[in-house]
């Protein structure tokens, strides 16, 4: 395994440059936000977004705003967030540039939660989701943790890439199993699967945020140990890291930040796995400011990405599943092939 | 581990033997070369099982008659059913196991196989197209699945390269596409109707339902007329998996390499998903268990071919009896053989961690 690993060279990106691009960012997130309030099936003017989240007048304009966009925006926010840090720490950790809760496994545990959810406890509602979700992508992230750190050299990056492979496949074949012999619970699961905001609601909006605060928490406190790894495990000790701490309470975040990403909207793809290697295009692999930077940017796409699957094919919606592919690919690759080398 | 011999005779790098024929001799890897021997003998055993278990068994005596034209009543069960779609197993599992070990091999990278680098969304992508607008022949399907597969090849490499396939770069693009093609795939099974959306669930997955000697032939000779290319593989396979730094300073033509090790992964990889649809897991999981058996520093090319048939056999043999009479797609449990292994050689944990 010889992934290229970042090294802050002296002359590398300036502060002002990584300013610049956080506050950019900031704007962006901003411009989303306004325009997954505004548009939709039935626009609605900035201004009157503005009247209908601080006046309570009871307009049908400022109802949709309230009751449907409001909750649907705040999911994608945090979720957004969620998933680009989760990304950001996962591909820190395993040192691997496609390492992401979708790959490693996580995401699929939840998916797993989901589907014991439904088989097992008749479970049908969102926010009834949520916690079954959780409970798989812990165990899910516990099993390839335990996997990986046993045996010589502990948890090593590819211990740990390779384990959740494993696990990711090991899952997906006991879900594809459940479903193939459940028809009602494949029909109750194959619209959580697409992975949507729109089942958004303002109690799961509210039963969430905790969580994303204590991962974000989490993952930022483990910032200078993830650089440290990412010049070997040698010299990370040498500078005085805790590697076992970084990796579990970074693995930990990661967890929880990716539970609520997927318990709250399905599993969406793409986020956690190319915001991240978009932000280090822009502003370079620091995680002190990479972490902040990912999570302005899991948000700008996933959103913009939501809104667009609105207005793309009245009436129907696109689900934001597949709009952030259409949206985020093209970026990633034009990011990817300016840098000489990328950095993971 | 280079395996450059010392000048002085009698001097051979650890873990290898010296085999003299005639005139020629030539280094093989201890390991590796009982390794292949031990798997040949599981492969078989799991074969002559698969003849036998069914919805009616099969004596292991009968079932050996029918594979090699005697005559005996397990005609029909053996030899019209199972020994065709058998075959088709066997070679898909070994193509994919290759494939896999090539584009591990290129990508420097051991989550790196077809399925993530856009090849089977791209196969899937233009045969759900098909299917949606109503080509259902299934004389067609496989040809529309290899064009998909390597046309989304053309394009990871085509945005990848920029002065040579860095090994990152084209990891990177090629999950970008396969995201993209992947999101193609979903919205063709919204736009058909939901007959259409089964047909293409069931294909996405993986199955050799209905598989037979129409896919078995063709598949054959193609693998057949890609071996001298595997052979060329398992030499440049070394030079590739140096850093850019050695490689250079050794004068190796490093981008050339490359592109032959990633277009031979993916064509491989094209036409055993056009046989059997992408069967999820048995690229990734075969080259890395091979390797971690033979302890070799490159991924074994041959053992990797072993390795996936095995497990390809295996799950459909299991997806037969597992839930009787309900069939589960080969593709669902393609992962419950292999994943299981894989843990277990983490665990076990003898080999260093290098990709």
């Amino acid at each position: 395994m010889s992934a290229a690993v970042p090294i802050s060279t002296p002359g590398s990106p300036l502060v002002r440059r990584r300013i610049g691009w956080t506050v950019a960012a900031a704007v962006a997130l901003l411009v989303a936000v306004v325009l997954s309030l505004a548009v939709g099936a039935r626009p609605v003017a900035p201004g009157q977004v503005l009247d209908a989240l601080l006046h309570d007048d009871q307009s049908r304009d400022a109802l949709v705003v309230r009751d449907m966009r409001l909750p649907r925006t705040l999911i994608g926010l945090m979720v957004g967030a969620a998933l680009g840090l989760a990304g950001t720490v996962l591909q820190g950790l395993t040192r691997n540039p496609i390492g992401d809760p979708g790959i490693l496994g996580i995401s699929q545990g939840a998916s797993l939660g989901v589907v014991a959810a439904i088989t097992l406890a008749g479970v049908q509602t969102l926010t009834g989701f949520v916690w079954w979700a959780f409970a798989g992508a812990a165990l899910a992230s516990v099993a390839v943790y335990a996997i990986a750190s046993r045996g010589r050299g502990g948890a090593s990056p590819v211990k740990l890439a390779l384990a959740g492979a494993a696990v990711n496949a090991l899952i997906v074949a006991v879900v594809h199993a459940v479903l193939a012999t459940h028809a009602a619970v494949l029909d109750r699961f194959r619209f959580w699967q697409v992975g949507s905001l729109s089942g958004g609601e303002h109690v799961l909006a509210a039963q969430i945020w905790p969580f994303l605060l204590v991962g974000a928490v989490m993952v930022a406190s483990v910032a200078r140990g993830l650089d440290a790894l990412a010049l070997g495990e040698d010299v990370a000790k040498g500078l005085g890291q805790n590697i076992a701490a970084v990796r579990i309470v970074g693995g930990l975040g990661a967890t929880v930040l990716t539970g609520i990403g997927v318990a709250a909207a399905g599993p969406i793809a793409f986020i956690g796995l190319a915001v991240p290697h978009i932000a280090r295009a822009l502003i370079g692999g620091d995680h002190r400011w990479l972490l902040p930077m990912t999570a302005l940017l899991g948000p700008v796409v996933l959103l913009l990405a939501d809104t667009a699957g609105r207005v793309i094919f009245p009436p129907g919606e696109v689900p934001s599943g597949v709009m952030t592919a259409l949206i985020g690919v093209p970026f990633l690759i034009a990011l990817v092939r300016r840098r000489k080398a990328v950095a993971a | 581990m280079s395996t450059t011999l010392s000048s002085r005779p009698g001097v051979r790098p650890a873990g290898y033997a010296l085999v003299r024929a005639g005139r020629g001799s030539f280094l093989v890897h201890r390991r590796a070369t009982a390794t292949a021997l031990v798997l040949t003998l599981l492969l078989a055993a799991a074969c002559l099982a698969y003849l036998c278990v069914g919805k009616s068994f099969v004596a292991p005596g009968e079932a050996l008659k029918a594979v090699f034209g005697q005559p005996t009543d397990a005609e029909l069960v053996v030899g019209t059913l199972r020994l065709p779609r058998m075959t088709v197993g066997l070679l898909v599992g070994a193509a994919f196991g290759v494939a896999g070990a090539l584009i591990q091999t290129v990508a420097r990278n051991p989550l790196a196989s077809p399925d993530i680098i856009g090849v089977s969304q791209g196969a899937s992508a233009l045969t759900v197209g098909a299917l949606t607008f109503g080509v259902t022949s299934y004389a067609v399907l496989p040809y529309v699945s290899v064009l998909g597969g390597l046309l989304a090849a053309v394009l990871v490499y085509a945005f990848a390269w920029r002065g040579g396939l860095h090994a990152t770069r084209f990891v990177l693009i090629g999950i970008g596409f396969a995201v993209a093609l992947r999101s193609l795939s979903h919205l063709f099974m919204t736009k058909g109707d939901y007959l259409v959306a089964q047909q293409a669930q069931v294909w996405m997955t993986g199955s050799l339902n209905g598989r037979g000697w129409a896919e078995a032939t063709p598949l054959a000779w193609t693998l057949l007329a890609l071996l001298p290319f595997i052979g060329w593989a398992a030499r440049a396979q070394r030079t590739v998996s140096m850093d850019d730094d050695t490689a250079t300073a050794l004068g190796v033509r490093l981008n050339r390499a490359r592109l032959g090790l990633a277009l031979l992964g993916v064509l491989l990889a094209s036409v055993a998903t056009g046989a059997a649809g992408p069967v999820d897991f048995v690229a990734l999981l075969a080259p890395q268990l091979a390797r971690r058996v033979t302890r070799t520093a490159q991924i074994p090319l041959l053992c990797s071919a072993l390795t996936g048939a095995l497990v390809v056999v295996l799950a459909d043999l299991l997806g037969r009896k597992l839930f009787e009479p309900t069939e589960l797609p080969v593709g669902v449990l393609t992962a419950a053989v292999g994943a299981p292994y894989l843990i277990w050689l983490i665990i076990r944990g003898r080999t260093g961690g290098r990709a």
